[in-house]
């Protein structure tokens, strides 16, 4: 089946099975809005149907439209691309409209592994939060950071500071524990202090 | 000692000149490459531009072998405590060379994770301009460098040194001496309140069998 066929018939499946609409801005590729309660379901669908067989998550973007020209509806968007490794050239978007009054989407990260560290970014750098996520934190600003700074309404040039730098031992030894190794000396954080300047910072 | 020091005679200015004449000549960088700076500073290192011929052959890859910090790239503000943990952790003397726009004033990264310039978090001694800065520039840089250590006098900066920790001592004695002087009063103190509950106790006893 051509490529182009195969995108038409997904988009037709999907609005018959999840209500899907194509969006009509979208003019590369096939982009289907999806109700946010029915997203777990369609990505299932995408990717198990023998039919279909989407079984590659490219990316997942958050979009903020509050700046956007022509656009009317919910301010924040989420858009999940798909890519096939059967059926060769077949591309499709899933897209997701969510409002600021409630900005929760399902989490798909038990479908795609890859998911979750997209998903974590997405919420830090729009604060849409994906329920069901197993450790929704922040991914690439630091932990002191104020605010998500891919809104529209964030100033881009407003600087915030970290204070002191990650110390991600004891989280190590917790994992190492967790996959059964034994941790045989615990570390203990070594600062430097200008008070212990005589007798050395470093204690055990 | 100090005022000594602060003299300059033949011997301190001769072995100013001789610690410095050292120290000139073999600057060991380490280099916090995190962008295609480091890129230019590889090809510095290597055969073509070869900086051991100044004597900056050794890179150490940790902060308490080497004398240059070489900050080579954007630093943003996840990383800006790493970098300044690891410049406290170079032993004196050190020096930091900034290469690169990014490293030097946030290069044109004017968002919200850049730091602008690492001299908002540890002192820079020599910056150098490009995006990535050519290996020429950078021996541009490492003549500065050592132009400028050798102005610098060793036998001053030890003097002021020693004075600091010697009030730095002074001050702990002073401390400890109170600490003691507190310790001993209230001991002091115990040992007769004790000594005046015994008495209390005898009177008491002698006059149980008086009756």
């Amino acid at each position: 089946m051509e490529s182009k066929e195969l995108t038409e018939k997904i988009a037709s499946l999907l609005a018959e099975k999840f209500g899907g609409k194509l969006d009509a801005q979208a003019k590369w590729d096939a982009a289907v809005v999806v109700p946010a309660e029915y997203l777990h379901n369609a990505v299932e669908f995408l990717k198990g149907d023998a039919s279909i067989l989407m079984d590659m998550l490219v990316d997942i973007a958050g979009i903020d439209y509050q700046t956007y020209p022509n656009h009317e509806g919910p301010r924040f968007g989420i858009s999940y691309a798909f890519k096939s490794t059967v059926n060769p050239g077949v591309r499709v978007r899933l897209k997701v409209l969510v409002g600021e009054a409630d900005l929760k989407v399902p989490t798909i990260s038990d479908l795609f592994a890859n998911a979750n560290w997209y998903e974590r970014e997405v919420f830090d750098q729009f604060g849409i939060v994906f329920t069901g996520h197993p450790d929704l934190r922040r991914l690439l600003n630091h932990v002191e950071f104020v605010g998500h700074p891919l809104r529209k309404d964030y100033p881009a040039q407003k600087r915030q500071w970290l204070s002191t730098n990650d110390y991600l031992l004891p989280a190590l030894e917790k994992r190492l524990e967790t996959l059964g190794y034994r941790v045989v000396q615990r570390s203990k954080e070594v600062g430097t202090n200008d008070n212990e300047f005589l007798e050395g910072s470093i204690k055990e | 000692m100090t005022a000594e020091a602060e003299k300059p005679s033949i011997i301190t200015s001769s072995l100013d000149f001789l610690v410095n004449w050292g120290r000139t000549n073999s600057l060991w960088p380490f280099p916090y490459g995190t962008a295609c700076c480091a890129i230019e500073f590889m090809s510095t290192e290597v055969g073509r531009y070869d900086l051991s011929r100044i004597g900056s052959e050794y890179v150490r890859f940790t902060p308490r072998q080497s004398d240059v910090l070489l900050v080579a790239g954007t630093i943003t503000y996840k990383q800006a405590p790493i970098l300044k943990r690891i410049y406290e952790q170079m032993a004196e003397p050190r020096w930091v060379i900034a290469m690169g726009a990014c490293a030097c004033s946030g290069g044109f990264y004017d968002c919200y994770c850049t730091v602008p310039g690492i001299d908002h978090i540890i002192p820079v001694d020599v910056y150098i301009g490009g995006c990535p800065s050519r290996p020429e520039a950078f021996f541009d840089a490492m003549f500065d460098l050592q132009k400028k250590i050798k102005d610098e006098s060793y036998m001053k900066q030890r003097a002021e040194r020693v004075k600091d920790q010697i009030e730095m001592i002074k001050a702990k004695t002073a401390e400890a001496k109170a600490q003691a002087q507190e310790f001993a009063q209230e001991k002091v103190a115990e040992i007769k309140d004790f000594v005046v509950e015994k008495e209390q106790n005898l009177v008491k006893k002698a006059q149980f069998w008086k009756e």
